[in-house]
């Protein structure tokens, strides 16, 4: 029963976690930065909020709209981040252009955007994971997707696949179109939700060679294994190239043993005023929506001084404790009568001692001890009982 | 196991027909008022939802695919692919109003009052053209609206415009046409890559066939 003392409301798109929610929350997160650190890469914490006009940097119409903003006392405009791979690639513009690369880094926090509510979409979201740095290789992509895979592995879900795209393709392929803002929207969007007739209607109504209007009209179907890759019309040496780089990748990550976890996609387009290679997206096992997604940005740290390339992904935290099953427990090892040298030696081993400071008699005890599920009673006159 | 829901209502014969014309069992989906109809045989479990139901199903995962009409997916406005249109379920989404609306005398007006059941839709509409409306969201017999006043304009599916007519109505402007279509969730694409193919192929064939059949 809630409390109608305490009807105290809460805005959309937040959560308070506790008990358990909280240790499976900080389970998630430790599995996976971990994981992060034993590949190389090292933390980086940037502030929750910063100047506006940094974070909308190439942030794209769309995230732009999305930032919580509000205003400091000398009137200018603050955000909230809502993602971490704005202000890593700021810090790495204005301070850290000139260090031996690549750079690893990874991240865990929250992060923060006005969104309509959509399948698995929070307004505050926590967010981990990785930015690599300074390769523009076909390693470096393989690296982050092998990470990406590995760590997902870590917080205890297995049964995953990931998405692999390259924005090159497209880009390649409409290159010099020449299309209005409207038509190069309603194309992409046509295209990334494999909507084939409205496609081919789109096609229709713009003018096109035909090579490239075969190239485009098929992408919808463009999607499995490698032979997606086979089947791709390449207009030009550009085009051409993303496909042999994304055939690179999938020989890269038979090297971690985790090419058959891939599924090629070359429709897949998010992101584009953004991403400039290889795009991915994870989905694990009960789960409708992607837990994973990053590509490569070779164009934003440029934004803040130096051209660096980059490539990197975010983990969604909730919705990794959204598809794990396993249970995390919060329960203490012992509830001791009272305060003495056992407890601190206990502790000293790692282990979870709690002490009675509310004075409870013997009964009261075990009934607490039954409530809190500990392992142990510890009594005053030293008897220790273990409860079943 | 794949979960295909699919829409109550109008597109429900023909979407059990499609299927049961590609060998699926639907028998149950007929005879009663069940919800999940199972084909153990072919895997497969169909969900009968409400249609503006049917996207979310489809969004959240809590089904692999569904067949819904084109205007209730764009008012739920979800992520997932949609890589074929059927033939079937044709209607167009309209703005209706009386008579005296015609020759666009209502986009002079301040403050229409538009009822519908297609509120996100609605608005996009509105806005996109600069003009003010408050829409209200009804649920069921949008035409009655401006009989009694509660509204100005309505924003509603038409398939003959009858109803329209028998209620004193006329087209104002035509927002889309609208047919069934078959969408997928996302995960479900990238997790069964072989059985979404499949499923596709063998959807698109049947609309092949007829096409051949003329």
């Amino acid at each position: 029963m809630i409390s109608h003392l305490f009807d105290q409301q809460l805005p959309h798109g937040v959560a308070d976690l506790f008990f358990n929610d909280a240790a499976r929350k900080r389970a998630v997160e430790h599995a996976l930065a971990d994981t992060f650190a034993r590949w190389g890469y090292s933390e980086i914490i940037p502030p929750m909020f910063e100047y506006y006009e940094s974070l909308a940097a190439e942030a794209g119409p769309q995230l732009r709209e999305e930032m919580y903003r509000f205003f400091d006392r000398d009137g200018r405009t603050l955000a909230l981040r809502a993602d971490f791979t704005i202000p890593t690639a700021r810090i790495v513009g204005t301070k850290l252009f000139d260090r031996a690369m690549p750079l690893r880094f990874f991240y865990v926090g929250s992060a923060f955007r006005y969104e309509e509510p959509q399948a698995g979409v929070r307004r505050e979201f926590t967010q981990a994971g990785i930015e690599l740095i300074g390769a523009k290789t076909a390693d470096a992509d393989a690296e982050a997707i092998a990470l990406a895979m590995t760590a997902l592995r870590a917080a205890g879900l297995d049964e995953f696949r990931f998405t692999l795209g390259n924005a090159a393709y497209l880009q390649a392929t409409t290159r010099d179109l020449a299309l209005s803002e409207a038509d190069d929207l309603a194309l992409r969007e046509a295209i990334r939700r494999k909507n084939s007739p409205a496609l081919a209607q789109r096609l229709d109504s713009i003018t096109l060679d035909s090579a490239r209007k075969r190239a485009l009209a098929q992408l919808p179907m463009l999607w499995g294994g490698v032979d997606a890759l086979d089947r791709a019309i390449c207009v030009n040496d550009e085009a051409r190239a993303a496909i042999e780089h994304l055939r690179d990748v999938v020989a890269r990550l038979a090297q971690f043993g985790l090419q058959d976890f891939v599924t090629l996609d070359l429709a897949e387009n998010r992101g584009m005023e953004y991403y400039t290679g290889v795009l991915f997206e994870g989905f694990v096992q009960g789960l409708g929506f992607a837990v994973a997604s990053g590509g490569r940005y070779d164009n934003l740290i440029a934004h803040f001084g130096r051209s660096i390339p980059a490539v990197g992904f975010a983990i969604g935290v909730e919705r990794v404790m959204m598809a794990r099953k396993a249970r995390v427990t919060i329960a203490p090892d012992v509830i001791a009568q009272q305060y003495d040298p056992r407890v601190e030696k206990a502790r000293a081993r790692g282990r979870i001692v709690e002490v009675d400071i509310l004075d409870r008699d013997d009964a009261a005890l075990r009934e607490y001890a039954r409530i809190r599920d500990a392992r142990e009673i510890w009594w005053r006159d030293g008897r220790v009982e273990i409860r079943q | 196991m794949m979960k295909i829901a699919l829409a109550k209502g109008r597109l429900l014969d023909p979407s059990i027909k499609l299927f049961e014309s590609l060998g699926y069992d639907l028998r149950g989906a007929r005879d009663s008022r069940k919800l999940v109809i199972d084909d153990a045989a072919h895997g497969a479990r169909f969900l009968i939802a409400k249609p503006m139901d049917v996207p979310i199903y489809v969004e959240y995962g809590a089904a692999d695919a569904g067949i819904v009409g084109q205007d209730a997916l764009r008012e739920g406005s979800v992520n997932v692919y949609e890589p074929l249109v059927l033939d079937y379920g044709h209607c167009r989404l309209v703005v209706a109003g009386k008579p005296e609306y015609q020759n666009a005398e209502w986009r002079l007006l301040a403050g229409l009052r538009v009822a519908t059941k297609y509120p996100r839709v609605t608005r996009q509409y509105f806005t996109a053209r600069g003009l003010s409306s408050e829409i209200i969201e009804v649920y069921g017999s949008v035409e009655l609206a401006p009989m009694v006043g509660l509204a100005d304009l309505i924003v509603d599916v038409v398939d003959t415009g009858r109803t329209l007519r028998e209620n004193g109505l006329v087209e104002l402007d035509e927002i889309f046409k609208s047919q069934a279509a078959f969408i997928v969730n996302r995960a479900a694409h990238t997790l069964r890559v072989d059985e979404i193919r499949g499923l596709i192929e063998k959807i698109d064939g049947t609309r092949t066939n007829a096409d051949e059949r003329g």
